[in-house]
């Protein structure tokens, strides 16, 4: 059969070729092994067609013969099913960091144990009411006290006023989440037309689609998502509930749009504005509104160093609003120590004080209702940062699995180099022995004697 | 499994975050010597902590409660020496009174000693402890006898309580109508019946019934000593189990609350030490590559 004497030199210029490109690709790998969400592509190398002369009555010869190789395709290295791994556990970890992050602001504000914190001014205040027992005769202890409970009030504020802050900027981190949520929406978007562009001509646009799993490994940690596979390798991303891109188009979502918000940043943030903080704020609310019913009645029983009734010792309804009445600061000879009249006597002083042992709040004492607060907040604090770790470590281990997979090695591309660059001289040795022999054809051939 | 440079780096990082994480928490420990910083790292220690450190506020208020009450009744007390010495300087010159050999004149003149005694015994029943007077009862701003003829008793009989433990609470004072009495009753009528006497010349009544009646009043105040004394001791008692109750408290918290300095150094330097080698290890496995083994043409 008839080869063409030139065959043998299209053979090897494919290997050369072909190890060209596949040096390319490790170069691109080489390129991007620092680059957030790559994946490690690889040239796909396939025999080209082999030669065989078609027709009934070819001549009988030993097979096909082949014809060198090529690049069918550049393949993305990547794992779907780990992805989908990585992203609901990605869900998990933003609703526990976030969780933790806003716990741990709670936390910092109240301050305890420690000697100014709201526990300390409590005993400072019980403490004053029986220093008033002593001698409640004497101004400077009445003036203590009323000094003591303006503290007291002071705390009960100041601690208020720190969970309305952290709820309101918690309500600000989900605003600006959203507005996260709907850019990142946006980008998928366009990346998906530009992938669909690229795919109905048939192309695997590997980098495009790097940028995309990227957005969407994002867009998990922010709250509960799912992607389903449309046409053309676009995807359909839903959040909370809330169909976020399709196809071209990405929606412009609100709070009230997701409805079924269960995991991620977004469901951590709603659920410490919603129902966390307004119960810590309700307990403490608790607190101090006991305080001030129990405080007040007991003390309108009393009489004041004037032998008067007592009148209001503590105003307001709740953490944020209690205060001492402003005239017992001015005049502490109004506060309501003695339990008949009498001005040594001090009964009620020490009424007072002993509210601080009466089961006013449920089964608890106020001091005991402010502690179980302190301890309900440190365990759920305690219990975030343990779901934060575990979450860590999860998506940690599992972002391993799909480096393992997915990532640059250098030491793989190395030897890829390596390979390839041999692959290289090698096809373009077996192209020199072909060139010889046709130089010996050329130039030798026929030269009989001379 | 396939591993790669950026997992060998990345996990390097996070694991010697993680100990500078462990190394930062204990160093934390050391210089604060507190174990518990914040509620979240023993919320059931944390609670304890402040029920500890309540029952501590507590304790301390009563030792304060206990020591005032103290002053108040030494002050007492040393007042119901005076006038017990006055008593029987009276009651000795009654004696001397009483027997028939005195005649009017020395029994005017023991008269007048005796009034003088009567407004040395008021004014010891005007005795104030910081700004109060102590046998005014709860009047304690109104002086309670006159100097003078006057014996008229200006304060009240309301015995005064104060607190020393939960719901535990002690009679402080002794008012002056049960121990002096006034113009109606008690010590100062028999006083001054004994001076009307004196100066009437009566020595039948100073022979029998003054006398008994002088007894008596020795004995009522000999009876309020021994009150106050036995309170004063009930308070001794009470502020020594304060101390104690203190001790155990303080301990309680500091179990609580203190770091264990000791375990705490130690955990230091093991975690110092795996630490440094982390470093070491992560400097020698991240640096080379197949390329510092690649012959370069």
């Amino acid at each position: 059969m008839p080869l063409s004497t030139f065959m043998g030199l299209e053979t090897t210029l494919r290997g050369i070729l072909a190890q060209q490109l596949a040096i390319n690709v490790t170069g691109h790998n080489i390129a991007n092994a620092n680059t957030v969400g790559y994946t490690r592509q690889t040239a796909l190398l396939a025999p080209t067609d082999a030669y065989s002369e078609p027709g009934v009555s070819r001549p009988p010869q030993a097979g096909q013969l082949g014809t060198g190789v090529d690049v069918t395709s550049y393949t993305r290295m990547r794992d779907g099913f780990l992805d989908i791994q990585y992203r609901a556990q990605a869900m998990k970890q933003g609703l526990a960091s976030a969780t933790k992050d806003g716990l741990t602001q709670v936390q910092d504000a109240l301050a305890e144990p420690s000697d100014h914190g709201l526990n300390s001014l409590l005993q400072q205040y019980w403490s004053s009411w029986q220093d008033v027992s002593n001698a409640p005769e004497n101004l400077a202890t009445r003036q203590s006290l009323a000094q003591n409970a303006a503290s007291l009030a002071d705390g009960f504020n100041a601690l208020g006023s720190q969970l309305s802050t952290i709820q309101s900027q918690t309500g600000q981190n989900v605003l600006s989440t959203i507005d996260q949520v709907n850019s990142i929406g946006g980008r998928i978007a366009q990346l998906n037309d530009a992938i669909m562009k690229d795919t109905v001509t048939g192309d695997h646009p590997n980098d495009l689609l790097d940028q995309r799993d990227l957005l969407i490994d994002q867009l998990s940690q922010l709250g509960n998502i799912s992607v389903t596979a449309t046409t053309y390798g676009q995807v359909d991303v839903s959040i909370g509930g809330a169909s976020l891109v399709s196809g071209a188009t990405a929606s412009t979502l609100a709070e009230s749009n997701m409805t079924s918000l269960t995991s991620g940043k977004l469901a951590g943030l709603i659920t410490l504005r919603d129902t966390t903080i307004p119960g810590y704020q309700s307990q403490l609310d608790t607190v101090a509104s006991t305080l001030i019913t129990a405080t007040n009645a007991q003390h309108a029983l009393g009489y004041d160093l004037n032998g008067n009734a007592g009148g209001t010792f503590f105003t307001g309804t709740s953490a944020s609003t209690i205060a001492i009445d402003p005239a017992l600061i001015s005049n502490p000879a109004l506060i309501a120590a003695s339990g008949n009249g009498n001005v040594g006597n001090a009964d009620n002083a020490l009424s007072l004080a002993n509210i601080r042992n009466q089961a006013l709040v449920g089964a608890s004492t106020i001091d005991t209702a402010y502690s179980q607060l302190v301890t309900q907040i440190g365990s759920d604090t305690q219990q975030a940062q343990r779901d934060t770790d575990t979450a860590n470590l999860l998506t940690g281990s599992i972002d391993d699995r799909r480096q393992s997979v997915s990532g640059v090695s250098l030491d793989e591309e190395m030897t890829n180099l390596v390979k390839f660059q041999r692959g290289y001289q090698a096809s373009a040795r077996a192209m020199s022995a072909m060139d010889e022999m046709i130089d010996q054809l050329i130039s030798r051939t026929g030269k009989v004697g001379l | 499994m396939r591993i790669t440079q950026n997992m060998l780096s990345r996990n390097l990082l996070s694991d010697l975050q993680g100990d500078m994480d462990k190394l930062s928490a204990t160093q934390q420990k050391l210089s604060s010597g507190k174990e518990l910083t914040q509620p979240s790292d023993d919320p059931f220690g944390t609670s304890r902590a402040l029920q500890y450190r309540a029952d501590l506020a507590q304790n301390q208020q009563y030792q304060r409660n206990v020591d005032e009450a103290n002053s108040w009744q030494s002050v007492t007390d040393t007042a119901l020496s005076k006038i017990s010495d006055s008593l029987l300087r009276v009651r000795d010159l009654v004696v001397q009174g009483a027997n028939d050999t005195s005649g009017q004149s020395a029994r005017s003149d023991i008269a007048a000693e005796i009034t003088q005694l009567i407004d040395s015994i008021k004014a010891e029943g005007n005795t104030q402890y910081a700004g109060r007077y102590v046998f005014a009862g709860s009047a304690t701003t109104t002086q309670p006898y006159q100097m003078g003829a006057s014996d008229t008793y200006s304060g009240n009989a309301e015995v005064m309580k104060r607190e020393i433990g939960p719901n535990v609470r002690i009679d402080l004072n002794q008012t002056g109508i049960t121990v002096l009495g006034d113009t109606n009753s008690g010590l100062l009528k028999t006083l001054r019946t004994v001076v009307a006497d004196l100066q009437a010349n009566n020595g039948a009544a100073l022979q029998n019934t003054d006398l008994k009646a002088i007894d008596t009043a020795v004995d009522t105040i000999s009876n309020a000593q021994a009150v106050n004394g036995a309170s004063q001791n009930r308070l001794q008692t009470a502020g020594t189990r304060l101390q104690e109750l203190e001790q155990t408290a303080t301990q309680l918290l500091s179990n609580v609350e203190d770091a264990d300095m000791a375990k705490t150094m130690v955990d230091f330097s093991t975690q110092q030490a795996v630490y440094q080698s982390a470093l070491r290890a992560g400097a020698q496995i991240i640096q080379p590559s197949l390329m510092d083994f690649l012959a370069s043409r």
